[in-house]
């Protein structure tokens, strides 16, 4: 699934280890859903927007609509 | 496994440790075995034991597998999960094409317990083609 999320990252200035510790999951967690080998749940999505004071859609795109 | 150790997650490095912890009284019984420590009892009912001790770290090996997608997160869980997959249907396929052979083409009787080892061979050759949880 598309997504900004290594843009947003970069902008907090944050590593995926970083990140990964924000969120609960791991750096391959974190790497894989920015190179889009995994579609994050939607309870990891919802924690990922909020972590950057964002909305789901603006993190990932919505593929169906 | 050492890859797994410096780079992995906490729920990696357990799983290290309970490998280790399991692999290594397996191979000291195998290797005992191979030369000779237990060649009086074969054949005895107290071979049964032999086969209990020698299949418990198989099946403590399996369990500190499934504790590895326990522990995880849900995308090293679903990478594990799929691998694992991939490498049973792989391991069923071999065996069951080689037990066809053995009955109906006269192919050379492989034991049983070489499915387990067949089973990481098929996980090793997989997983680096593996590596996306995606469909």
């Amino acid at each position: 699934m598309k997504n900004r999320l290594r843009v947003l990252r970069a902008e907090k200035g944050w590593t995926q280890e970083d990140l990964g510790k924000a969120l609960g999951v791991s750096r391959q967690a974190v790497n894989a859903i920015e190179t889009e080998k995994h579609d994050p749940s939607l309870d990891l999505a919802f924690r990922i927007a909020a972590v950057f004071g964002q909305t789901v859609e603006q993190v990932f795109d919505n593929p169906h609509g | 496994m050492i890859g797994l150790w410096r780079n992995g997650t906490p729920a990696h490095r357990r799983y290290v440790l309970r490998t280790w912890a399991f692999m290594v009284p397996y191979v000291a019984i195998c290797v005992a075995m191979i030369f000779g420590v237990f060649d009086e009892i074969e054949g005895r009912p107290a071979a049964w034991i032999l086969a209990a001790a020698l299949s418990a770290p198989v099946i403590g090996q399996l369990w500190a597998t499934l504790g590895l997608m326990r522990d995880s997160d849900e995308f090293v869980r679903a990478l594990t999960a799929k691998q694992f997959v991939v490498a049973a249907c792989l391991t069923f396929a071999a065996a069951v094409f080689w037990g066809f052979g053995e009955t109906l083409a006269g192919a050379p009787h492989i034991p049983a317990w070489l499915i387990y080892p067949l089973f990481w061979f098929f996980w090793g050759v997989s997983a680096p083609f593996i590596q996306s949880s995606r469909p």
